[in-house]
C-alpha cells in the first residue's frame, strides 16, 4: 500500500480508501437562522452511522442537502473522495444516495410490487417486479409479499416495503430518518437486522437518523451528535454510553433563551447543588406537591388513528396555581393532547376529568365550556383569523358577551378590545386593524388575551413562544406565571428544554404517546432529563 | 307489454351513450384525483362543434372529429388553468361551462346550421334477438366504438405504466412526485383524454343521436356523468353500470307519458338528477374514492 498524505481534517480511516460520504464545512442559512453551521462529517463504507440531536438540532436540514432537497450554501460534499453538486433528488439517485423518509410515501391503493415500480420507465413488469421484491426480501431478509396491497400491510410490513423501493436501485448510501417512530419494538429490532447486513454484508454505508438512544447504541457504529446546526460530538459507539449522549444531546450551556427570559431575581430557593450547571438556574420557585388539589387529570388515555396509537395509556394530573412543562421530541403525542384538550380528539378509552367530573371528549366545545383555555401550536392556523380585526379576533371564543338576541355590539366589541389591549399592554395602531399586520409577539399577545379573558381553570399553552422575539418571549413568561399565580393549572407543551426550564414548577416527559416520567423542577438534572426523552425509564 | 319493454330499453341505451364516452373519460381523470364539472362543457362543445363541423363539410363523420377536437380544445384550456397555474378546477369548470352554453347558444342563433346524422348500423341476425336485438344490435355506428373502448381503457389504466402513473397520482401524489413522475403533466394529459371522450360523447349526442343542436343540448349531463363515476365507485363497470341507470331514467322519463301513465311533468324531468343525488348520498360514502380526490397537488415535501 502507498503512503498517501493525509487531507487535512480528514480522519486516517481505511488509509488510503477515500470515505464514502465527506462533508466539509456544510453552512445553510434561513434568512437570518443558521440551521447547519459548519458542519464536517465523514462515514465511511461499511458502518451505520448515527445522526443524534434534538428537533430543529440541524440533522434533517443536513440530510436533505444530501438527497438533494435543499441547497447548501458553503461547503462540499464528497463521495468517494470526488466532489459532487447534489441539485434535485433525483441527482441524488444517480449518485446512489437514497433515502427512507420519516413518513412512508408508498400509495396505499396499490399493490407491493406497483409501488417499487412507480417510477420506472418501459411497460410495468409484473412478474419481473414481483421476482425482484422476492429477491431483495431473501437477500436481506425483508419478507414482504409482492402482491399484497399496501393497504392491508402493517406498518413495519410498509417499512419494508419502503427499503426494497430503495435498495431496488442498488444505492451505496442509504439515509433512513427517525425509521422506527412508527414500528414496534421487535420491528425495530428487525429493521436493525437489516440495516447491519446492509452495511456490512453489502458493503454500503447506512445514515441512521434518531432520537433515541438507545437504537443509537445498538445500531450504530459511529455516532455524531448535533445541537443548534452544529456538530457537538463524535464517537465510536462503543467507546460511549447513554449517559454521554444525552448530556451531550440536551446540552449544559446557558441559552440565549434562558438569558432572554430574564427573571432571575425570584431564584432564591435553587438546589446549590444545580447552581454548578448554567442552564439549571432556576427562575421558578418550587412548589410543594399535594399543596394545590388536582384540577385536570388525564387517566390512561388512548387514541389511535388509523390504525397507529398516537397516544397508548396516558395519564397526567394538573394541579392548580402550576405550571406543568410537557418536555419531549415532537411528534410523542404533544399534538393529539393538544387536539384532546380543544375537543378534536375523540378518545378511543380513558378519561379526562374536571375537578372530578368527566369531560365528554371529542364533543365541540365541551372542553371549551369547562372551562380550558388553549394557546394553539400554529397561532396562524388556529389561533386566529388574520384577515379579522383586533376586535374580532378578541371576542372570537367569547362572542355571546357581546351580542345580544343573536345580533352584535360594535361597541360592546371594542369597549372589550380597548379594555384588553391596555390590560395586555398588546402594540396595535386600533382595535380595527386587521391581526395580519401585527407583528407576531402581538398576536400571541392577543391570542392569550382572548384565552384569559375567560377566565379560565386549566390554560394549555402549546409551544407559546415559538418564532418570537426576545421581549415577546419575556412577556409570555411572566404573563404564563401570572397565570399560574392566579390558580390556573397551566399546561406547557413544548420542544424546547429551555423554555421548559424556565417555566415549569413540574416537569413531565412524553413519549410515544405515554408519559415516561415526572419530576420537580428543582429535581431536574439534564442526563435524567435527556435519557427520558431518549425513551429511557429512569 | 314486450315491445314497449323493448322499446324503453333502446331508449336507454341511446340516451346513455353519450353518458358513456364521457364518462370513461371522466373516470380516467378521477382516477387521477381530479374532478372536472367542465365535462359538461366539454360535452356540449363537442355536441356543437359537431353539428358545425358536419355543415361545413358536409360530412356528419368529421362533424364526430370536430366534436372530438372541441372537447380536446376545452380541456386544454381548463388544464392550462387549472394544472398548470393551479387556478381552482371548480371556478375555472364553472366559467367553461357558462362560456360554452353562452357561445353555443349565440352561435345557434347566428350561423345557419344544417341538420346532419349518422347512419345506423344494424348487425344481421344479432339485430333479431328477442326484447335486446334492436336496442342492442341496431344503433348508430359510433355506439359500437364503446366495445372497443371499455376495454381499452381498462387495459391502459390498468396494464401501463401510464396507468399505474394516473392511479398513483389519484392517491398519493407527492409520493409520485418524489419517484420523479411529473404530478401535473399526467393530469394534463388524462384530462385532455377525458376532453376528446367528453367531445365525443356530444358529438354523439347531436350528430348521431338528435340529428341538430339545441340550445343547451346536454342540460347538465357531463354533471350527471361526474354522478355516475362516484356512483360506479370508481370502477370501469360502475361507471358504465351509473351511466345506463342514469339513461334508463331519462328514457323512463320519456316512456312514462306514453304508457299512460299521469305523473307531474316537472316532476319527470327532474327524476333523472333526482335519482343522480339519491345515488351520490347513497353510494359515495360506500366505496373508497382516490385519497387525493378532489385535492389540488402542490409540489413539495412534507
Amino acid at each position: 500500500m502507498q503512503m498517501s498524505t493525509p487531507k487535512a481534517g480528514a480522519p486516517a480511516h481505511n488509509a488510503g480508501a477515500p470515505a464514502a460520504v465527506e462533508l466539509r464545512g456544510i453552512t445553510k442559512r434561513y434568512g437570518s437562522i443558521v440551521v447547519c453551521d459548519d458542519v464536517r462529517l465523514t462515514v465511511h463504507r461499511g458502518e451505520i452511522h448515527g445522526l443524534l440531536g434534538q428537533n430543529g438540532a440541524g440533522k434533517s436540514t443536513l440530510v436533505k442537502i444530501l438527497i438533494g432537497l435543499a441547497q447548501r450554501d458553503a461547503g462540499e460534499i464528497l463521495l468517494e473522495g470526488r466532489t459532487v453538486d447534489i441539485s434535485d433528488p433525483l441527482a441524488a439517485a444517480d449518485l446512489g444516495i437514497a433515502m427512507v423518509h420519516q413518513h412512508f410515501s408508498l400509495v396505499e391503493e396499490l399493490t407491493v410490487w406497483e409501488n417499487v415500480t412507480l417510477g420506472e420507465a418501459g411497460r410495468p413488469d409484473a412478474r419481473r417486479t414481483r421476482d425482484l421484491v422476492r429477491d431483495i426480501g431473501l437477500r436481506y431478509g425483508l419478507d414482504v409479499d409482492p402482491d399484497a396491497r399496501v393497504e392491508d400491510l402493517s406498518t413495519g410490513e410498509r417499512q419494508r416495503v419502503e427499503i426494497i423501493k430503495c435498495l431496488r436501485r442498488d444505492p451505496s448510501l442509504l439515509i433512513l430518518d427517525e425509521p422506527t417512530s412508527v414500528l414496534t419494538l421487535a420491528e425495530s429490532r428487525e429493521l436493525f437486522t437489516v440495516l447491519r447486513h446492509v452495511a456490512q454484508g453489502e458493503g454500503k454505508t447506512v445514515i441512521l437518523i434518531s432520537h433515541k438512544l438507545d437504537e443509537i447504541l445498538s445500531a450504530t457504529d459511529h455516532v455524531t451528535i448535533m445541537r443548534s446546526g452544529r456538530i457537538v460530538a463524535q464517537r465510536a459507539t462503543a467507546a460511549t454510553d447513554e449517559r454521554e449522549l444525552a448530556r451531550e444531546m440536551v446540552g449544559r450551556e446557558l441559552s440565549k433563551w434562558v438569558a432572554a427570559s430574564a427573571l432571575g431575581d425570584s431564584d432564591a430557593l435553587i438546589d446549590p447543588s444545580l447552581s454548578t450547571d448554567p442552564a439549571m438556574l432556576s427562575p421558578v420557585e418550587p412548589i410543594h406537591e399535594d399543596e394545590f388539589p388536582v384540577r385536570l387529570r388525564i387517566h390512561e388515555a388512548r387514541v389511535s388513528r388509523d390504525g397507529r396509537p398516537l397516544l397508548q395509556g396516558l395519564s397526567l394530573d394538573l394541579r392548580a396555581g402550576e405550571i406543568l412543562g410537557l418536555a419531549g421530541v415532537e411528534g410523542n403525542g404533544q399534538q393529539v393532547l393538544g387536539d384532546l384538550l380543544s375537543s378534536l380528539v375523540e378518545l378511543d378509552s380513558g378519561t379526562v376529568e374536571m375537578d372530578g367530573v368527566a369531560l365528554a371528549t371529542g364533543r365541540p366545545g365541551v372542553m371549551h365550556m369547562a372551562g380550558i383555555g388553549v394557546i394553539p401550536e400554529d397561532r396562524h392556523a388556529s389561533g386566529c383569523v388574520l384577515d379579522m380585526s383586533v376586535a374580532e379576533n378578541l371576542v372570537m371564543s367569547t362572542v355571546e358577551s357581546v351580542a345580544r338576541r343573536g345580533f352584535v355590539s360594535r361597541k360592546a366589541i371594542r369597549a372589550n378590545a380597548e379594555r384588553l389591549i391596555e390590560q395586555f399592554e398588546i402594540a396595535t395602531p386600533s382595535p380595527d386593524t386587521p391581526m395580519r399586520q401585527l407583528s407576531g409577539g402581538n398576536q400571541q399577545k392577543v391570542v392569550l388575551a382572548r384565552e384569559l379573558s375567560l377566565n379560565p381553570r386549566v390554560l394549555v399553552a402549546a409551544y407559546p413562544t415559538r418564532g418570537l422575539d426576545v421581549g415577546a418571549i419575556e412577556y409570555m413568561t411572566e404573563r404564563l406565571h401570572d397565570a399560574a399565580a392566579s390558580g390556573i393549572a397551566v399546561l406547557l407543551i413544548s420542544t424546547e428544554l429551555e423554555e421548559i426550564l424556565t417555566l415549569s414548577h413540574h416537569i413531565a416527559v412524553i413519549h410515544r404517546g405515554s408519559i415516561v416520567g415526572q419530576m420537580r423542577r428543582v429535581d431536574v438534572d439534564a442526563e435524567r432529563l435527556g435519557l427520558m426523552m431518549g425513551g429511557q425509564v429512569v | 307489454m314486450i315491445e314497449s319493454l323493448a322499446l324503453i330499453l333502446a331508449s336507454s341505451l341511446r340516451l346513455a351513450t353519450p353518458l358513456m364516452f364521457a364518462g370513461l373519460g371522466e373516470y380516467m381523470a378521477e382516477k387521477a384525483g381530479m374532478i372536472n364539472i367542465s365535462i359538461e362543457g366539454m360535452m356540449l362543445a363537442g355536441a356543437f362543434s359537431a353539428i358545425l363541423g358536419a355543415t361545413v363539410t358536409g360530412s356528419p363523420v368529421l362533424g364526430l372529429v370536430f366534436g372530438i377536437l372541441a372537447g380536446v380544445m376545452i380541456a386544454f384550456v381548463h388544464a392550462t388553468f387549472s394544472y398548470r397555474l393551479t387556478v381552482n378546477t371548480y371556478v375555472v369548470g364553472l366559467t367553461l361551462n357558462l362560456l360554452v352554453l353562452g357561445l353555443t347558444s349565440f352561435l345557434l342563433d347566428t350561423l345557419d346550421l344544417a341538420d346532419s346524422q349518422l347512419s345506423k348500423f344494424e348487425i344481421p341476425f344479432l339485430s333479431d334477438l328477442p326484447l335486446v336485438g334492436q336496442a342492442v344490435f341496431n344503433q348508430r355506428w359510433p355506439a359500437y366504438l364503446l366495445w372497443i373502448l371499455i376495454p381499452t381503457v381498462w387495459f391502459v389504466m390498468y396494464r401501463t405504466r401510464w396507468g399505474l402513473d394516473m392511479r398513483a397520482i389519484g392517491e398519493n401524489p407527492a409520493a409520485v412526485d418524489a419517484t420523479g413522475i411529473n404530478v401535473l403533466k399526467r393530469q394534463r394529459q388524462g384530462l385532455l383524454l377525458a376532453g376528446a371522450f367528453s367531445g365525443l360523447g356530444g358529438a354523439y349526442l347531436s350528430v348521431a343521436e338528435v340529428g341538430l343542436f339545441n340550445q343547451n343540448m346536454t342540460a347538465a349531463r357531463g354533471y350527471v356523468v361526474i354522478a355516475a363515476v362516484i356512483f360506479g365507485g370508481w370502477t370501469i363497470k360502475g361507471t358504465i353500470a351509473g351511466c345506463l341507470l342514469f339513461g334508463a331514467a331519462d328514457a323512463m322519463r320519456l316512456a312514462l307519458p306514453a304508457l299512460g301513465f299521469t305523473l307531474n311533468a316537472q316532476l319527470l324531468i327532474a327524476s333523472p338528477y333526482i335519482l343522480a343525488l339519491v345515488a351520490l348520498v347513497v353510494f359515495a360514502r360506500r366505496s373508497r374514492a382516490p385519497a387525493a380526490y378532489g385535492r389540488p397537488f402542490v409540489r413539495g415535501l412534507t
